[in-house]
């Protein structure tokens, strides 16, 4: 609409600006065509050459080579520049639109294209047919593309948990949100660790060390290992050196052995017989004997034991010699051995007396010294105990003497109090007897006191109750003969005090309103002068329905100066409406039957109630005044009438 | 008596104005509609002025139905004031609910 007012009022301003401006508008609205939008409809027979398309969509101008190609087929001078020397092969060509991927390499793998000499009579289909077969391409380009995506995964992998291993943030990352993430981080930093702590130390580890020694590794070959017993081997090692022993022993005295030997092979016929010695106890002998008979057997055994025989009885006699020198030997041995045991045993005897003979008499000498110690520790503890009991005699003569004296005390203090008893029974005999007239006495005054005070207080009552009449009577006067109204607190206040504590005076005083004291209450006059005013409004506000607006309120206003108004002086009206109320209020008022007046006005109803509100409160309040003045009248007169 | 009544005037005069007599009710809603009416309907038609001037090439109707607006807005106002205060009033009262 502005715009619209502007611009006629632009009108008569210039005719020429218009004019410039609609060229304007006109010139743009031919411009518009122009300009293809998206609800045009594409030109159907436009053919787009793919080379060029590309070639000018992105930027690189198009090359001159092109427009010579696509009128090249018809023409038969080429350039010698642009004249391949060797025709390219397919794969060549093939590679070449494989490596374009640019468009730069793009419009050069097409200017190549075009170089070849046409096969087919169309130009779109020699375009065609240059680039190498389409198929193969997409394949490779998505293998290539997943080459590279499974490359950059692995390595974007390899990289976050390489990263992960270094940074502990991005190892809860990695180990959260990667699948398999986890396993692998794991992987590595068990290998890790396997690195840092090899396999012996870890397992060590599983039971901890808890004090500070080094740990023992006991090897395993350390220890008890069961063996199968070898019986036979200790047995047979023993049999095999006592031979060798006796060998020994026999090739210690070949040269004795030898002639025997000759001897008793010489001898065949009678055969030596084997010496029998008697002393045979000995084992040495024994033993030689055993030998000496073996030789004997075994010249016997020979054929030649008869030329033996004189040496073997040589042999004999050389042996029975030995064995009695043997036997001499021992004899005397055991007759010296016997001797120096007897001397050993006559020293031992007196060692041991000397021994004996010592510690007796150490022995002594301990008895004696124990003896004396153990009198001494009797003498101290006889001591110590006679000393306790003597303190604990003493202690209980002490008890026993303080028990005494207490009773003693308390005897002494029963004694006393029944002195005192005694005495003041006394007394107070004494007292009853002589001093009973003087209580009399007393109780005559006391009752003499009582009269005076009971006359007394009947002349405080009558004083009281002369107050309070003329504190009423102060009341009466302010209230009910004064024209405008006053307030009367002072005479409340003076009235209150003299009543004192009279509850009927107080709940009279308490039912009066605040305000009507405070303010005064107005008289009979200005209740009918207000009344006067009150009417007239009521009267404007008769009509009025239930929740009047405005129009009835004016309606009302204006319709009721129309009514005729109910006039008391023809006798008393009677009806419910508004009208009528007020005329009998005026009435009531006349007669001076405020009561009854309050009371009708309070009967009326909406909008009449709410104007006359306050009226009736004042009202009300007049004859509350009135009400507790007369009680309290009332009261102060009974309490003259009490008084005699 | 003169001397009396206007010691006691000034300190009755500020009760009342706090609070309108009953019997003064209804002529106080009316002066108070009476101005709200003028007020508004002024307000009302200096806007159709403004407007007309504005938008309307000085036409008289704006101001005409500024001038209703203002005066339509009055008088609702005067009728629901007049119409709560025929219930009585709950002003300064505690309101017990069970």
């Amino acid at each position: 609409m502005l715009r619209l007012a502007v611009a006629r009022s632009a009108r008569g301003a210039g005719q020429g600006f218009t004019g410039a401006a609609r060229g304007q508008w006109t010139s743009q609205w031919l411009q518009q065509p122009i300009r293809r939008t998206l609800a045009d409809a594409r030109a159907p027979d436009k053919t787009i050459l793919p080379g060029s398309q590309s070639a000018t969509t992105a930027g690189v101008p198009q090359p001159p080579v092109m427009a010579t190609a696509t009128t090249n087929p018809t023409a038969a001078e080429i350039p010698p520049t642009q004249v391949p020397q060797t025709p390219p092969t397919p794969e060549e060509v093939g590679a070449v639109a494989k490596a374009a991927t640019n468009t730069a390499a793009n419009v050069a793998a097409n200017a190549i294209a075009s170089n070849i000499p046409p096969t087919g009579a169309d130009k779109a289909g020699s375009e065609q047919s240059a680039p190498p077969p389409p198929p193969p391409k997409p394949r490779r380009r998505i293998r290539k593309f997943l080459t590279t995506l499974i490359v950059l995964s692995a390595l974007g992998y390899g990289g976050g948990v390489y990263y992960s291993l270094i940074s502990d943030n991005f190892h809860d990352f990695f180990t959260e949100y990667v699948p398999y993430g986890e396993d692998a981080v794991a992987y590595f930093e068990d290998r890790e660790f396997r690195k840092r702590f090899p396999s012996k130390e870890y397992s060590a580890k599983t039971w901890p060390q808890t004090r500070g020694e080094n740990k023992v590794t006991i090897p395993r070959s350390s220890g008890l290992t069961p063996r199968v017993a070898e019986e036979g081997d200790s047995k047979s090692k023993a049999p095999v050196a006592t031979p060798k022993k006796a060998a020994d022993v026999k090739l210690s005295a070949p040269a004795t052995q030898e002639p025997k030997d000759v001897a008793k092979a010489a001898a065949p016929v009678k055969p030596i017989d084997h010496i029998n010695v008697e002393q045979a106890t000995e084992p040495a002998v024994q033993n030689l004997v055993k030998m000496v008979n073996n030789v004997i057997t075994a010249i016997n055994a020979s054929p030649e034991s008869a030329r033996f025989q004189p040496v073997v009885e040589n042999l004999k006699g050389d042996l029975s010699n030995a064995i009695s020198a043997i036997g001499s030997l021992k004899e005397q041995h055991i007759h010296d051995a016997e001797t120096q045991i007897q001397n050993a045993h006559s020293e031992f005897d007196e060692a041991a007396k000397e021994l004996v003979r010592r510690l007796e008499s150490q022995m002594r000498e301990q008895e004696a010294h124990w003896r004396e110690e153990y009198e001494k520790e009797r003498q101290t503890l006889s001591e110590g105990y006679r000393q306790r009991l003597s303190a604990e005699l003493e202690a209980a003569e002490k008890v026993f003497e303080s028990k005494r004296k207490n009773a003693l005390l308390q005897q002494e203090i029963s004694l006393q109090k029944q002195y005192m008893d005694t005495v003041k029974a006394k007394v107070e005999e004494e007292r009853s007897g002589r001093l009973s007239k003087l209580d009399e006495l007393s109780s005559s005054v006391s009752e003499l006191e009582r009269l005076t005070s009971e006359w007394n207080s009947v002349v405080d009552a009558t004083l009281q109750t002369q107050h309070l009449q003329i504190a009423v009577e102060a009341v009466k006067a302010k209230v009910l003969q004064s024209e405008y109204p006053t307030p009367f607190l002072n005479e409340l206040v003076a009235l209150k005090e003299v009543s004192g504590d009279d509850e009927v005076v107080n709940a009279a005083i308490a039912s009066i309103n605040p305000l009507a004291y405070q303010r005064g209450i107005s008289s009979a006059a200005h209740l009918i002068d207000r009344f006067r005013r009150v009417a007239s409004e009521v009267r404007k506000a008769s009509l009025l329905p239930e929740d009047a607006g405005v129009a009835s309120h004016a309606a009302s206003a204006v319709l009721s100066r129309f009514m005729f108004q109910k006039r008391s002086d023809r006798g008393f009206p009677e009806g419910d409406d508004v009208e009528a109320t007020l005329a009998r209020t005026e009435v009531l008022l006349e007669e001076g039957d405020l009561d009854a007046a309050a009371r009708e006005m309070n009967g009326l109803k909406g909008w009449a109630n709410v104007l006359s509100r306050d009226w009736v409160s004042e009202c009300r309040r007049v004859l509350e005044v009135k009400q507790a003045v007369d009680v309290i009248a009332t009261e102060a007169r009974l309490k003259s009438l009490l008084v005699d | 008596m003169a001397d009396q009544s206007s010691s006691t005037n000034p300190a009755a005069a500020p009760v009342r104005s706090a609070r309108p007599m009953s019997e003064a009710l209804l002529n106080e809603k009316w002066d108070h509609c009476l101005s709200t009416l003028l007020i508004r309907s002024t307000i009302g038609a200096g806007f159709g002025v403004i407007f007309s001037v504005l938008l309307f090439k000085r036409r008289a109707f704006p101001v005409w139905a500024g001038l209703g607006f203002g005066a339509g807005r009055a008088w609702e106002e005067c009728d629901s004031s007049f119409k709560r205060a025929s219930a009585p009033s709950r002003d300064g009262l505690r309101v017990l609910r069970s």
